[in-house]
């Protein structure tokens, strides 16, 4: 079917065309034509000239331990006995493609590919008092600390409100691999996964289970393409035909008309099979296949080859599992380094193969980091929630890190204009592990990935006739020394 | 000038921020988060140290040498402050900022009367409407002519959606395309004595006001309260207005949820704790007055102050509380008072049930005119598509029509607090009756023409679809218990009901849980007191509802009921009739015969239903 065919076949001539005049000439040519819709901000502040097109976040929920992963430190293998204020690191630290770069065993693959990264390992996180996952993570994904008075943006909903998508069929702002039914905290999940005070049109389109994504684009399950043209030339023939078409201009229906067509031309698009990973070879299939997370890498580069703007993709948050490890650190944290290795290092090959490393920023990142002996920073009086209490290792269970640390983590950046093999901020070498050198916050961080997005920090919206910005009072300062 | 020398504020200071500053950081303006309106503003800002002029960021910003670091910035096209002018400023801060007392540069704004104001009605026919009088008044001045009137059955399908939440039975379409004419007061009427369909509707408008059943965050901790089954009675035997709201403000255990607001979980910031939240929903729902400005700092859009946020606060505070301004402490202490003293103040010395009941009073007191022009305003949105002020959550803006507003607001005290009454004005009104106006541009500057176009809420949508397909969703499992996720709301409907089990009775969208096809239609989840539902369909709903699960569930279940029985025509016309409340014109009929066979299968039936459910005629309240 021709895709064009509801604005040409099904309004009356006098009603199409009134329409196409309130919606102004540029409008009227990009549904027409299929040019790149680009929504304009409401007020903008001077933008920065972006170096990146498209961004992916590694999502790594639960709070990923920075020295189980890409800040290793004096490493004490497991040993009854041992007490645990000597554990910083579980895993001995291995070389990278970079020489003053190391990070920890069990990421080689990750390692391979360092020479394409900025590493950050000077994050850090507001110590919320209680700290409790959704609140945290509400913070890094919005730039807002929970509760605030108005539904706070996803940052994916900002990049989709203010530079739109890349092209007419692909959702902007894709989110790959949280469930937000039937897990804990789900509602604390949606609270953040959401676009806000935008409206759900710049809200994300949820993907749970990339295997199955091909479903959210397809025509309703069992429905062949012949039923489902049927289905739509009816609706055509029905709003064509129907008595009340003198109404369809009204700007509400007819918004409404163009939201269907929309969806139906995305449902019916060649840009659709990128949700489709059963169409991709096998052997690449294969490599990515580290379960859930892998597969989520795999779907954000087909959805970014066909014109996403902005994918998260997460090794899932559900209470106590994952990267959430209130015991069993070591453990977890190895099948974790399992699950994620392969899949991002092969993410950034791939993007680069097709030359697309440049202008797509990978983030790796997380909602906090991950301590023995220290709950949120030194001196907080969040409650300590490690189940693994104990002064020296008696078990298994006891080995890792089992507190929630946010005074110092690691994000990892590739591409989209950073430096290539650049390591920025450190944190102490002994506990407290800090970050002691070049610190930066969640706002900082934010206005670094909105910069390299060509957004500008300060960007702001009137909500509710009060000013509300890109980051905190518009006061998040990019991090110039990352970009190349 | 030596720095010493004396500066005159008025004269010297105030044309320099005027030419330079106060575009962006006066009036209703605050870029950066900073307004310059008051002197209070602008040492809050810390911008600037009175008595030193050489440690001031102010001076710095405005004499950078990087354009891009200087104020007023490059975009702006304004020249930089000349040597002379920031001599001024300098000699200004020196002289530890003077200020002319009660200066402000926020603008001359409307002040809403507080106290009810009787309304001269415009003359005209006897036993007109009131409403009419006024509107046909508006419409002269406008030069506009009075809409025609909306056919009996746009009316009914409006009027039935409006006040029940429900289509009307087809049986009415039916009558109505035979051509009998329908009495519309009597229709009203109806309607509005059907108690039940009345209260399941209202559920929605006041669940999202009072955030009530609510599932997020505080409520795993228990740190938020449900007051279903004070709030189902009352919509039921249509409790007096100010009854209502003395008992939400002065609550009895069960309405107590809502002024308790949400205990979250871990440290909020200063303008989250539940004293705030008070200060901010009672504000908000009851006298359309934005607390959230002031609970932080004096607010820039609007009158209220820090203290007077915190003051409202403090009624409902067991411990004495320390007044933060963005987040600080400020060393003040708020004393427990209300906005309008003008009606009466609260004895701060007296505990907090005296207290509460005593703001339970000025609120409800005959002369508080805001709390009578507040509702009135949200019933006429929600009847009328727009506000007479508007956003309602706004009611310091100027109403359209001052003397409608009012009209309504009396209407409302001298039926006792009847909202019903008000519906019934609304509705018995020529121009609720009216056809709709069509808008082909959200921008242009608003005159009213008569009603706007209404999107059916999540609740309303599913609801029609069920209604016209028969099928009723089953209980879910926590239905009928006291906790979860839809926690026992049905356990209040068949107390309410006087029901000793749930007998075969619908169970209304709005009982049940928030999936995501009704997330994605815009059901909230009440983490905010929401007064408004948005009204434009989006791509991602559309995808939703192209190829969401949920939805195809319920048109299966309706196509397999549908399909036995009945032939094809008459199907056609049954479900028109029941989703649009009017016949289907000879094309609809065959455009719909031609996809549905002589013996349709349960899938064509399917696509039938679906393309009827997608017309945007079903998806607004025209």
């Amino acid at each position: 079917m021709n895709p064009d065919s509801w604005y040409n076949e099904a309004l009356p001539e006098q009603t199409r065309r009134k329409f196409l005049r309130a919606l102004g000439a540029g409008t009227a040519a990009t549904f027409l034509g299929g040019a790149p819709r680009s929504m304009a901000a409401d007020r903008k502040s001077k933008n920065p000239e972006a170096t990146a097109d498209s961004c992916i976040l590694l999502w790594m929920a639960g709070g990923m331990a920075a020295p189980e992963t890409f800040d290793p430190k004096a490493y004490m293998p497991y040993e009854v006995g041992t007490p645990v204020e000597k554990i910083i690191s579980t895993f001995p630290a291995i070389d990278t493609a970079v020489d003053n770069i190391k990070i920890c065993k069990g990421l080689e693959n990750i390692a391979g590919v360092m020479d394409r990264a900025t590493l950050i390992r000077s994050h850090f996180q507001q110590d919320l008092g209680s700290i409790l996952h959704s609140r945290h993570q509400y913070h890094w994904h919005t730039g807002y600390v929970p509760p605030q008075t108005v539904a706070a943006p996803h940052i994916g909903a900002w990049m989709a409100k203010v530079l739109g998508g890349r092209n007419e069929v692909m959702p902007p702002f894709i989110n790959i691999g949280q469930r937000l039914e039937g897990v804990g905290e789900s509602e604390e999940l949606k609270a953040f996964t959401t676009g806000g005070f935008f409206g759900s049109e710049f809200g994300s389109m949820n993907l749970p289970f990339p295997e199955l994504a091909s479903q959210a684009v397809k025509p309703p399950g069992g429905m062949s393409p012949d039923r489902f043209a049927k289905r739509y030339k009816t609706l055509e023939g029905l709003l064509k035909n129907s008595p009340k078409s003198d109404e369809l201009s009204d700007y509400h229906q007819e918004s409404m008309l163009r939201s269907l067509d929309n969806a139906h031309r995305l449902l019916g698009s060649k840009e659709r099979e990128a949700f489709d990973l059963s169409k991709e070879k096998k052997e690449v299939f294969d490599e990515y296949n580290t379960g859930k997370f892998g597969q989520g890498c795999l779907l954000a580069r087909r959805l970014v080859e066909n014109g996403a703007r902005f994918v998260e993709v997460t090794t899932e948050y559900v209470p106590f599992l994952n990267w959430d490890t209130h015991e069993n650190g070591h453990t977890t944290a190895d099948r974790m380094h399992k699950q994620i290795d392969r899949p991002i290092a092969r993410l950034i090959k791939d993007l680069e193969e097709r030359g697309m490393l440049d202008r797509t920023l990978v983030i790796i990142a997380s909602e906090f980091s991950r301590d023995m002996l220290i709950e949120g920073i030194p001196g907080s009086t969040a409650r300590d929630q490690s189940r693994a209490k104990t002064d020296v290792l008696k078990e298994m269970k006891h080995y890792g890190l089992h507190r929630h640390f946010t005074g110092g983590s690691s994000v990892v950046m590739f591409g989209g204009g950073t430096k290539k093999g650049f390591l920025y901020g450190s944190t102490a070498d002994e506990r407290p592990c800090l970050a002691v050198d070049n610190p930066v916050s969640i706002e900082d961080l934010h206005a670094t990935i909105f910069t390299a997005m060509g957004i500008s920090p300060k960007t702001e919206f009137d909500i509710e006739s009060r000013p509300f910005y890109a980051t905190k009072d518009g006061k998040g300062k990019s991090v110039s020394d990352v970009f190349a | 000038m030596p720095l010493g020398a004396a500066v005159d504020f008025a004269h010297e200071v105030v044309p320099i921020l005027k030419k330079h500053c106060v575009e962006c950081h006066g009036g209703e303006k605050s870029k950066g988060g900073f307004s310059m309106n008051t002197r209070a503003l602008v040492l809050e800002a810390d911008v600037l140290e009175p008595g030193h002029p050489d440690v001031s960021l102010l001076i710095e910003q405005l004499t950078a040498e990087d354009p891009d670091e200087r104020m007023p910035p490059p975009g702006k096209k304004k020249a930089p402050l000349n040597t002379a002018e920031i001599d001024v400023l300098k000699r200004w801060i020196a002289a530890d900022v003077p200020w002319e007392e009660g200066f402000t540069f926020a603008k001359d704004r409307y002040e809403p009367p507080l106290k009810p104001r009787k309304v001269k009605l415009p003359a005209g026919p006897a036993g007109a409407n009131p409403i009419d009088l006024i509107v046909a008044e508006h419409f002269k001045g406008e030069k506009l002519d009075f809409p025609v009137p909306a056919d009996d059955s746009t009316f009914l399908r409006r009027a039935t959606i409006d006040l029940t939440g429900l289509p009307p039975s087809p049986g009415f379409a039916a009558k109505i395309s035979q051509g009998k004419p329908l009495n519309r007061d009597k229709a009203v009427d109806r309607l509005l004595a059907d108690k039940q369909g009345y209260a399941e509707h209202w559920m929605t408008f006041w669940n999202d006001l009072l955030r009530n059943d609510y599932g997020g965050t505080g409520f795993i901790t228990g740190g938020r309260k449900q007051v279903t089954s004070w709030l189902y009675p009352a919509l039921l035997n249509n409790k007096p207005f100010d009854e209502f709201v003395r008992e939400l403000v002065a609550p009895t255990k069960e309405s107590r949820g809502f002024i308790d607001g949400i205990t979250w979980r871990g440290e909020v910031n200063a303008s989250q704790t539940t004293q705030i939240q008070f200060s901010q929903n009672v504000s908000q729902v009851f006298l359309g007055i934005n607390m959230k400005c002031a609970s932080c700092h004096d607010s820039f859009i609007d009158r209220w102050t820090l203290r007077e946020a915190y003051g409202l606060a403090a009624i409902y505070s067991e411990t004495p509380l320390e007044l933060e301004r963005c987040d600080k402490p400020t060393g003040e202490m708020a004393k427990a008072s209300w906005l309008f003293p003008e009606l009466g103040q609260i004895d701060a010395s007296k505990p907090r049930d005296e207290r509460l009941k005593q703001l339970a009073d000025l609120m409800t007191h005959p002369e508080n005119g805001r709390m009578q022009r507040t509702i009135v305003n949200r019933l006429w949105a929600q009847m009328m598509g727009r506000g007479i002020v508007r956003p309602v959550d706004a009611m310091n803006t100027e109403p359209w029509s001052e003397d409608l507003l009012d009209l309504l607001a009396n209407h409302l005290v001298s039926s006792g607090y009847d909202l019903k009454a008000v519906l019934r004005l609304i509705a018995t009104s020529r121009i609720y009756q009216s056809r709709a106006d069509v808008r082909e541009d959200e921008s242009e500057a608003y005159v009213f023409r008569g009603p706007v176009r209404k999107r059916m809420t999540a609740e309303q949508f599913l609801d029609t679809i069920r209604a016209v397909t028969g099928v009723w969703p089953k209980a879910d499992g926590d239905a009928f218990k006291e906790k979860g996720a839809s926690g026992g709301q049905l356990n209040k409907v068949m107390k309410a009901h006087d029901l000793k089990k749930w007998d075969d009775r619908p169970i209304r969208t709005a009982f049940g849980k928030r999936d995501s096809l009704q997330a994605a239609l815009g059901r909230p989840n009440r983490d905010q007191v929401v007064t408004s539902r948005p009204d434009s369909v989006t791509t991602l709903e559309a995808i939703n509802l192209a190829n969401g699960p949920e939805l195809a569930g319920m048109i299966r279940a309706g196509a397999e009921k549908l399909g036995n029985a009945v032939d094809p025509k008459n199907l056609v016309q049954s479900v028109f009739r029941a989703s649009l409340s009017r016949e289907p014109a000879t094309e609809e009929m065959e455009i719909s015969l031609s996809l549905l066979s002589a013996k349709p299968s349960t899938e064509d039936i399917e696509d039938f239903l679906w393309s009827v459910f997608m017309l945007p005629e079903f998806h607004y309240i025209n």
